[in-house]
């Protein structure tokens, strides 16, 4: 499990970010397609001791320090696909998703009321649509075919969908309308959209 | 032609995440519509990375961190649902604004707009804590009464452009006024001009009738 970690143990890597950003990017890309633990375990014992230092200074609190460190790190194993080299250094990426949940975490910890979230103003974490494979399926489905699957979904979930997609709806007004809670909204377009998609990649 | 940004410091701070939460919502929103403002926010925030991480006084200690990497490791990877980053428009008799990509969520919870007093419209924006935001539209020829401020009131000119006595503004622009300062936005422009607004505490008018409004202008200007 902890490949390549304990040689590095008590030799703290010093290289600057700048310099071994050739070699991060490359483990992210790894992760992002094999979801290589070798490659995290790199990514991760350059950066998570280095999160720590930062967020130890930051929160003033052992426990909410490593709390930011782990949700930080969780995010960059989860979401590597959406690392882009050509937008910016892996420890630019990284530093963003430690900046929005301490964010979000002061907001929280300072009681503060604000219904504002980093989402908002710092979407870096959100699946993008323009992502080339799901164009490349989009490509090759015929309408009809959507439509022949669409059908096949669960009653509650194509109503939550026709409203947003088809009526162009939002969650909120699908949510009034239907009188459910928001969440529900979100969670069916959810389990739509996924089994739609699920039954598109098995479909040829 | 975008002529008021945020100061450096507000962008240097917002890239770092520390702000108020309604003051990077608006200097967000502004980057949304400034190339130049956005492309500082990316130095400042590739500067802030370099600091972070160069600091390299902790090594890596496996009774630390060891559980955690195998905790992040043995999870499901949930990719979700891909998102739509279409900027949402809202509408207002007929006309239609694109607003920036920052207010889409929030605005998907603005309420009705309401006709109020010298041809301005406001449809109020729930962010929630002790600051008030509002969408607020003047037609043509209309404008709100002179005012100042107990708090400060930060505006955003979504589309169009107003004059409030003290300078031109248009969409894009971004502006701070505080108690010192005593303005009187309106509009002469056909298209009108819609603005969003954050107030942390209600306008105090200062001239004409206007001022007969001061005790209720928590229920206007709110
Ligand atoms: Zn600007």
């Amino acid at each position: 499990m902890l490949i390549g970690i304990t040689l590095e143990n008590n030799k703290p890597d010093v290289r600057k970010p700048k310099d071994c950003a050739a070699e991060m990017a490359a483990h992210l890309d790894t992760v992002a397609k094999e979801r290589c633990k070798a490659s995290f375990a790199k990514v991760f014992g350059y950066f998570a001791p280095r999160l720590r230092s930062y967020a130890l200074k930051q929160m003033g609190n052992e426990a909410i320090a490593m709390e930011l460190v782990q949700d930080t790190m969780s995010n960059v194993w989860q979401k590597a696909h959406l690392f882009n080299a050509e937008k910016g250094s892996p420890s630019t990426w990284i530093f963003t998703i430690a900046r929005n949940i301490r964010f979000d975490m002061l907001r929280k910890l300072k009681n503060r009321k604000e219904d504002v979230c980093s989402d908002d103003m710092w979407p870096i974490l959100c699946e993008q649509t323009a992502d080339p494979k799901e164009k490349s399926l989009e490509e090759k489905v015929t309408l009809q075919q959507v439509g022949e699957l669409f059908n096949q979904l669960p009653e509650k979930q194509k109503a939550v969908i026709e409203a947003i997609y088809i009526e162009g709806k939002s969650q909120q007004e699908v949510a009034d309308e239907l009188e459910i809670p928001l969440g529900t909204v979100k969670s069916r377009t959810r389990l739509a959209l996924q089994r739609l998609k699920d039954m598109l990649e098995t479909h040829d | 032609m975008i002529k008021f940004h945020p100061t450096s410091q507000q962008l240097n701070k917002f890239s770092d995440g520390l702000l108020t939460p309604a003051e990077a919502l608006m200097i967000s929103a502004h980057c949304d519509m400034c190339p130049q403002c956005s492309s500082k926010v990316m130095l400042y925030t590739e500067a802030h990375s370099e600091t972070l991480f160069e600091d390299n006084s902790q090594t890596f200690d496996a009774d630390l961190f060891g559980s955690m990497m195998a905790d992040i490791t043995s999870g499901e990877v949930d990719r979700g649902i891909a998102s739509d980053p279409q900027n949402r428009v809202i509408e207002l008799d007929g006309r239609k604004f694109t607003l920036p990509r920052s207010l889409n969520r929030l605005s998907e919870s603005m309420g009705n707009w309401s006709h109020m007093v010298g041809k301005l419209w406001q449809a109020p924006v729930n962010i929630g804590g002790d600051t008030v935001a509002n969408f607020i539209f003047m037609e043509k020829g209309g404008g709100v009464p002179e005012h100042t401020h107990r708090g400060s009131e930060m505006t955003l000119v979504v589309n169009g452009e107003f004059s409030d006595g003290l300078a031109n503004y248009s969409s894009g622009d971004f502006t701070v006024m505080d108690d010192q300062k005593i303005h009187t936005p309106s509009t002469t422009s056909d298209e009108g001009c819609l603005v969003f607004s954050v107030i942390d505490a209600p306008l105090h008018f200062t001239s004409g009738w206007a001022r007969l409004i001061n005790p209720f202008s928590h229920l206007f200007f709110k």
